[in-house]
């Protein structure tokens, strides 16, 4: 595990989304010369270019298929993807390639099952993992269309996440009195009313309130990798600017994020060291955010031809 | 058969010695006439336990002129009326009643328990002791006994009168009418707003020595005239040491909601775990006026409410929503809500719920009836209930019976043993645990219920309430 390095005054989980009022909001990263994904078409050029110095590793995939439960219908079919530390990495691929399925493998999804190859997180095997546990490992999912739960208050259902966290840290748990000025500083930096804290978790909420709540969540309880599943969906292009500003400010050189989307708007505002590109259940292309834009100007039909 | 051998025989309790009870229901002349022919008619009917509670209920109430006509009608009632069995009456189909006679009936005697009262939460309140109404004060309320001749004393006789010819009345109606030695009356004149300064009315019970189960009637009439609006609080508790004791609590909420006008309306019934609960709430709806109504009831041995509401004109608002919760073993929670819409455009919404532990029981029938005039009407019915052990039961039986052919009317039922994955899910996905997870979705499932109290000192009780009942309940399983 790493050592913490953002001593901060909620969380000293070692984490990104505490307090970074202090750090560079936006990070540029090295030009992907150094391919650390490994998809298994992945031309031996780009891995024989490996040299370069790079962070930690953070997560590993290896060949994972998975398969949802209930059907037995394959979803992910070999899937080798390889993320460490500091690196912003976009999925981007038709609908149903399965990108989201990816996220939520990755997270413990019961819907789903794991059939093969390995995840290793941190070290850790993901696989045997609860939940909660990858959650307190320091994994975070935004959902793409984040459920209701009606009757748990906002505020309550962030202070539990936090305690939950600290509890694991061995650290005395919050007070709802304490959690205020807390929580109240990340409700401004996304632009969020603060009345949203009273209400009940995405409880009427519109599509733009879901997902800055989902940021919103990220932003308490902190993580090292943060998969974010199409936050750019349903938010108009202000509020896609706002949150993706406060995931940039939530970005240091240790920690990652690997989102999902279908647009380049998103990556002009996040820059993505990796662009991958998912077909069919597994990685087929792996490029810098040149990659992106080829997608967005010739669709992935252009991609095809030119793997 | 001679009347008087018939009750020796049946009223050999000790509770009960000669005279025999059928004599005793003497009064007025008239209703005397008419007992003899009822007995005459259909001796069969008569029940000896009904009797012999109703002969102690009217022993014990000082006549009272404003309340003879109603208990004089319901006498007359009790005398016919068996006691109600699964068997014989199907409103007590899934109900079992038999607690109630598992032991015999005292009454508190004139003078309240020397217990102090409990301090109001609000300026206005009324304050019931095991029934006898003990204090009533504030704008607009007043004991029924007290009230100077005028408007708001016609307008509460006359309202009891007619409660005399309430046709879906059932025991606990009657004995409450029979027993009942005060009204507790808040009377909120014409175009009075009031909504934001609730009347409390408590209603503490303190039980007896065990030897018996003591029974009160307590009862109260709102009254809101035309474009008036008021909210009021019902709490019904145990103030006995420890749990509270065993008792048997019969009280009646009359409500009659004028044009226009507004009544919300909270009940909060955490009773003892021995005791009994039995309850009517009668609700007349007119023209454009709007009831507000939430419940939640977690106490009690046997829990049963009779809501009624009745339309008298159109485009009326009926708001329910109630909760309950069975976390003691053989507890049994029984609301049997009924709400008959004769007028167009009325709308109303009833949501139900409950959470059954234990071998707890959970009844719910919810009948809305919307009848040949009562075109346009939007009605919604909602009932969840989550079952958390394998012996825990619930019968619900949500019924529409719509004759009107242009009405918008919904109802759904959904009983489950789990709480819905996905909601678990996310929170495991913040990193809170299964368990911690659970307790945090029960509690809401109830809180959803309990956040619409407007009235804040009785909604954060109600709510420490149920964290404390839900982790009792975890414990014990």
């Amino acid at each position: 595990m790493a050592p913490p390095f953002a001593a901060a005054a909620v969380s000293s989980h070692p984490s990104l989304f505490s307090p970074s009022t202090s750090r560079p909001a936006i990070r540029r990263h090295l030009p992907p010369s150094s391919i650390s994904v490994r998809p298994r078409r992945c031309p031996p050029a780009a891995s024989a270019a490996a040299a370069e110095p790079a962070g930690k590793l953070l997560l590993e995939v290896h060949g994972l298929t998975a398969s949802v439960k209930e059907t037995g219908q394959q979803i992910l079919k070999g899937v080798d993807l390889t993320i460490r530390e500091g690196e912003v990495h976009a999925i981007m691929g038709k609908n149903g390639s399965g990108k989201s399925t990816l996220t939520k493998v990755l997270v413990g999804h019961p819907h789903y099952e794991v059939t093969g190859g390995t995840i290793m997180f941190k070290g850790e095997n993901l696989i045997d993992m609860e939940p909660e546990e990858r959650s307190l490992a320091g994994l975070f999912m935004s959902f793409q269309a984040p459920i209701e739960i009606p009757g748990v208050s906002n505020y309550d259902f962030l202070l539990m996440a936090l305690n939950a966290r600290r509890e694991k840290d061995g650290l005395p748990a919050l007070g709802p009195l304490e959690f205020y000025s807390v929580v109240s500083q990340k409700v401004e930096a996304l632009k969020m009313e603060p009345k949203i804290l009273d209400r009940n978790v995405n409880e009427g909420f519109s599509g733009g309130e879901r997902k800055r709540n989902e940021i919103l969540q990220l932003s308490v309880v902190g993580a090292d990798l943060a998969l974010l599943d199409e936050i750019d969906s349903g938010l108009d292009v202000d509020a896609l600017e706002d949150v993706a500003h406060a995931v940039n400010g939530l970005l240091t050189p240790q920690n990652s994020v690997l989102m999902i989307t279908h647009y380049q708007r998103l990556l002009d505002l996040i820059k993505p060291s990796y662009v991958h590109i998912m077909e069919s259940g597994k990685i087929v292309k792996t490029g810098d955010s040149s990659l992106a834009s080829h997608i967005n100007e010739g669709g992935f039909k252009s991609i095809a031809s030119f793997v | 058969m001679s009347p008087p051998s018939l009750c020796a025989a049946a009223c050999s309790t000790p509770l009960r010695a000669a005279p025999p009870p059928l004599l005793r229901f003497r009064r007025p002349a008239s209703s005397s006439v008419s007992v003899s022919a009822a007995r005459a008619a259909a001796p069969s009917v008569s029940d000896d336990l009904v009797l012999r509670i109703a002969e102690q209920l009217e022993d014990s109430a000082a006549s009272s002129p404003l309340l003879d006509p109603l208990r004089s009608a319901s006498a007359l009632s009790l005398l016919s009326t068996p006691w109600p069995t699964r068997r014989s009456n199907e409103a007590f189909r899934f109900t079992d009643i038999s607690y109630l006679r598992s032991l015999p009936i005292s009454l508190p005697t004139q003078t309240p328990g020397l217990a102090p009262p409990p301090s109001p939460d609000a300026e206005s309140h009324i304050i019931f002791s095991d029934g006898l109404l003990v204090s009533a004060s504030g704008a607009h309320v007043a004991a029924l006994a007290d009230m100077p001749p005028g408007v708001a004393r016609d307008r509460a006789a006359a309202a009891l009168a007619a409660s005399a010819q309430f046709s879906h009345r059932d025991i606990f109606y009657d004995f409450n009418a029979v027993g009942a030695s005060d009204v507790a009356v808040v009377y909120v004149p014409e175009g009075a707003k009031m909504a934001g300064d609730p009347v409390h009315i408590m209603f503490g019970y303190s039980g007896s020595d065990g030897a018996s189960m003591m029974m009160s009637n307590p009862r109260v009439l709102v009254i809101a005239e035309k474009g008036a609006e008021v909210a009021i609080v019902e709490e019904h508790f145990g103030t006995g040491e420890g749990d509270g004791g065993c008792y048997w609590a019969n009280p009646v909420v009359d409500i009659i909601v004028e044009e226009g006008a507004r009544v919300v309306h909270s009940y909060v019934q955490r009773q003892s775990s021995a005791a009994a609960h039995t309850k009517w709430t009668t609700v007349q709806q007119n023209t454009s006026s709007t009831y507000e109504f939430v419940e939640v009831s977690t106490g009690g041995r046997l829990n049963r409410h009779n809501l009624h509401i009745q339309q008298l004109g159109p485009e009326t608002v009926t708001e329910l929503s109630t909760f309950h919760l069975t976390s003691q073993n053989k507890q049994i929670h029984d609301l049997h809500s009924r709400l008959i819409l004769d007028h167009p455009r009325g709308y109303s919404r009833q949501l139900h719920k409950l959470i059954a532990c234990g071998s707890g029981n959970g009844i719910f029938d919810g009948n809305i009836q919307v009848n040949r005039y009562a075109q346009q009407t939007d009605a919604g019915q909602q009932t969840k209930c989550l079952l958390l052990s394998p012996k825990a039961v619930v019968n619900v039986k949500p019924n529409l019976q719509i004759i009107a052919d242009d009405v918008k009317c919904t109802h759904g039922a959904a009983i489950s043993g789990d709480l819905d994955p996905n909601e678990l899910f996310y929170f495991q996905a913040r990193g809170v645990d299964v368990k911690t997870a659970t307790d945090a979705l029960l509690f809401s499932f109830g809180a959803q219920v309990i956040n619409r109290i407007l009235f804040k000192p009785v909604e954060q009780k109600a709510l420490a309430q149920l964290k404390e009942l839900l982790t009792l309940s975890r414990q014990s399983n």
